[in-house]
């Protein structure tokens, strides 16, 4: 089901958490809200899911206003972050307790829980108290729990958090290939964006209350409109030199270095302030375009190696090249940049 | 011992001399008293044997034959050598010489007989008047006189010539004693005492309303105060708090100003035409009521308070999930909150029920136990036993024996109770987990 939520603000008190937000997620996508911790993330989850009020704005699921409607009847399925589950009842009931409320036969509902069950391989785990499931298992559960009534919408609030990192890799796709069976729209909450790139169609990129670029993983990668996104994708991270336009081409700060502007942009004023982001894979010892400096930094990723390369100036670049170049660290290096790749950000941070 | 035992013993010394002087000395000095007579006839100190009036009545009560008692109740005149040396003071040595030769070891039952056989003698005093008193000289009477032992006491019989049975004078000995003895005759007397199983379902019955009452309100309380907004929730719980700190004499007050026959409701009843009463001690339902919302509001404050934070202890997650779950309000309190206060409830009904089996102050200054004893309670019993009769006599053992069977009852129930908590899991891992 298509959710829109037109000029969403939301405050506490007298602090305003999200201001006018507008927001379309298409019927059986997945999208991610993406965005540094206090953002107003789980804010706009749950004022999707109705557990907060919005203060102003309109909230629709498909063509019904949803606004005024409480949260039992929105028909929402919600993974909390700690998952939420109820201590007291064992996975059965606690799978079951979306039903119970609605006063299904206990047919129906042992018909339901086992079908879940299934989808979310925790058949054997029925009996057994939430206190007895390992956190991947607890998160199934959770999971179960809130597709059982099959919700029209699913809301993930930063659920693979409490897991450890081989158990996160299973999950993110568990999670996936299950939205995908139910065709279910979901709106994933995560402040992990390895998250919100595999597993969603799309990233909405929360800012201070505000979305600042919403698109496909893949376009949000390769496009960031401001520095802001920019950095917060990609793993190892964007590296930045800042500078001033001198003579139509970019002269890093402190130095006499510089580099030319990548083609079919607009270069601000003479002497105005920019800035350029480099991505460490086109950072490379075969670029034409070099920039000399000394390697600061060597990390071995196994595959690959993460080099840091200290220019004259002080600014850092950020090298991964694969294993066997067996570069040390305090070598003087002179690698290229990959013009064409640059990211060019104008004073106000914005992409140019 | 190493110096770490000694320092922990040092550190558990407040609480060891605590419930040493607050717990095991009372039990202990119950438990002695229960074993006792003790009274206020027979005083807390010892006592002496002394025949009089009511003695001999409470011989004859216990079962001495009437003529034994009869016997010991007459006077008797002997003529022994005290007698014949007063008589020598008062009527001179002649006539002392007389008696002494010719009577010496004779015994009247009457004084009449004495003065007959004066009279037969020659040296005898002339008048009338001065035999009779000379005869009183003879007069010998175990009568109003005080022994400090039984010894003192038998002897004193035997030599005034009544012959005794052994097991008349253990009877006699026993009987007569004023002051208080050994016995183990308070758990029989108990049994006897006629309304003593109205006493015990009584209190049955106001352990069992009254917990009902405060668990009750207490959980209401505590639900209704989560769901408010919490500055008004604050003010809500300080004033169902209020009764708890106020001393209870006042507190009681205020229910009787509300229930008198001119008091508040009262007044406010005499507007649809009732005839003023007092509502309290009308009937005994209408006391039971009042009992169970007295001690029923008292105890729903610590409820109040303990369910009310074990609530705000629920994770907020879990209410919510369960809200999008699509439980309502009532369905969330049944299912996520109340399970999640079973171990709370459970903790104050043991600790309730303990309490109110030996607590009677609100319903001492509210009914007393009235009307005609609807009310009356078994602590409230054992006090009006020992230390607050209509009679007079305070019977402090029998309301020590009464006390103890109260201590009795209060440790069975907390074995069981402690079989119940399994406390020592209890303490080891909190009942309300995420
Ligand atoms: N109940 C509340 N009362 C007051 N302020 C709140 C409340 N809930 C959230 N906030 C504030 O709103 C802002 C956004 O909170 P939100 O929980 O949406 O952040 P988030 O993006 O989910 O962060 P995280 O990744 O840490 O979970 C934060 O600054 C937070 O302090
Ligand atoms: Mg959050």
């Amino acid at each position: 089901m298509r959710i829109s939520i037109e000029n969403f603000t939301k405050s506490f008190g007298d602090t305003t958490v999200i201001e006018d937000m507008s927001l379309e997620i298409g019927d059986g996508e997945m999208l991610a809200l993406l965005g540094p911790s206090g953002c107003g993330k789980s804010t706009t989850l749950f004022a999707i899911c109705g557990i907060h009020r919005m203060n102003a704005g309109r909230l629709m699921f498909g063509d019904t206003d949803v606004t005024e409607v409480s949260s039992q009847k929105r028909n929402v399925g919600v993974v909390f972050q700690n998952y939420a589950l109820y201590p007291h009842m064992n996975v059965y009931e606690n799978i079951a307790f979306p039903l119970k409320v609605r006063k299904e036969s206990k047919a129906e509902v042992d018909r339901k829980v086992q079908e879940i069950a299934g989808l979310v391989h925790i058949g054997e785990l029925l009996q057994r108290r939430p206190m007895q499931l390992s956190g991947g298992q607890q998160q199934r559960v959770a999971l179960a729990r809130a597709l059982i009534r099959k919700p029209d919408i699913l809301l993930l609030d930063e659920p693979l958090a409490n897991l450890d990192a081989k158990l996160r890799l299973e999950m993110r796709s568990e999670i996936r290939r299950i939205q995908l069976a139910t065709g279910i729209t979901a709106v994933l909450v995560t402040h992990d964006q390895v998250e919100a790139m595999s597993m969603c169609d799309r990233i909405a990129l929360m800012d201070k209350g505000q979305i600042v670029q919403l698109s496909t993983p893949k376009d949000m990668y390769e496009n960031p409109s401001s520095d802001f996104v920019a950095g917060f994708l990609g793993n190892p991270p964007i590296a930045f030199l800042d500078g001033t336009v001198a003579d139509g081409e970019f002269r890093l700060a402190n130095s006499q270095v510089t580099l030319p502007v990548p083609s079919g942009i607009e270069i601000p004023g003479e002497g105005a302030p920019m800035r350029f982001g480099v991505r460490p894979e086109f950072f490379q010892p075969g670029n034409p375009l070099k920039v000399p400096g000394k390697v600061s930094f060597v990390e071995t990723q196994g595959r690959e190696e993460l080099y840091d390369v200290m220019l004259e100036n002080g600014a850092v670049l950020r090298s991964i090249q694969s294993q066997n170049a067996g570069f040390r660290l305090g070598q003087e290096v002179s690698w290229g940049i990959e013009q064409d790749r640059v990211l060019a950000f104008g004073p106000d941070g914005n992409r140019l | 011992m190493r110096r770490a035992h000694l320092l922990g013993l040092g550190f558990l010394s407040p609480a060891l001399a605590i419930i040493l002087m607050l717990f095991l000395i009372p039990v202990l000095l119950t438990v002695m008293f229960s074993f006792t007579n003790m009274s206020t006839a027979t005083g807390i100190s010892g006592g002496a044997y002394e025949i009089n009036a009511a003695s001999l009545r409470k011989l004859a009560d216990a079962g001495a034959q009437e003529s034994f008692v009869e016997t010991l109740g007459k006077e008797s005149f002997v003529v022994d050598d005290a007698g014949i040396t007063a008589a020598a003071a008062a009527y001179g040595e002649q006539f002392a010489n007389e008696v002494g030769s010719q009577m010496l070891g004779e015994r009247f039952s009457s004084r009449r007989d004495l003065e007959r056989a004066f009279r037969k003698l020659k040296s005898r005093p002339r008048s009338t008047r001065d035999i009779k008193k000379a005869a009183n000289l003879f007069k010998r009477s175990v009568l109003n006189i005080r022994f400090e032992t039984a010894g003192g006491l038998v002897g004193a019989v035997t030599d005034n010539g009544i012959e005794m049975t052994p097991d008349q004078q253990e009877l006699l000995t026993k009987t007569i004693y004023t002051g208080w003895t050994w016995t183990s005759d308070n758990f029989a007397l108990m049994a006897q005492i006629p309304y003593v199983w109205r006493v015990a379902g009584n209190t049955v019955l106001y352990v069992v309303l009254t917990l009902a009452a405060s668990v009750g309100l207490g959980l209401f309380l505590a639900i209704t105060t989560f769901y408010l907004p919490s500055s008004s929730a604050t003010s809500f719980r300080a004033i169902w708090f209020l009764p708890r700190i106020l001393p209870n004499v006042i507190f009681v007050l205020m229910w009787k100003w509300l229930a008198w026959d001119t008091g508040f409701l009262s007044s406010l009843f005499a507007n649809f035409g009732v005839p003023p009463r007092n509502w309290m001690l009308d009937t005994g339902v209408n006391a039971w009521v009042f009992i169970v919302l007295i001690n029923g509001i008292v105890g729903a404050s610590l409820g109040m308070i303990l369910f009310g934070s074990a609530i705000k202890s629920i994770p907020q997650s879990m209410l919510h999930a369960s809200e999008v779950d699509g439980a309502s309000r009532w369905q969330q309190i049944c299912y996520i909150i109340l399970p999640q206060l079973r171990w709370p409830i459970m903790f104050i009904c043991a600790y309730s029920t303990l309490s109110l089996l030996t607590s009677f102050e609100y319903i001492l200054l509210s009914t007393d136990g009235g009307p005609g004893g609807a009310t009356e309670v078994w602590s409230l019993m054992a006090f009006h036993t020992a230390l607050d009769n209509y009679a007079g006599n305070l019977q402090y053992g029998l309301g020590a024996a009464m006390a103890l069977m109260l201590v009795i009852v209060g440790i069975l129930a907390s074995l069981v109770y402690l079989r119940i908590f399994n406390f020592n899991d209890l303490v080891a891992k909190p009942r309300i987990e995420q």
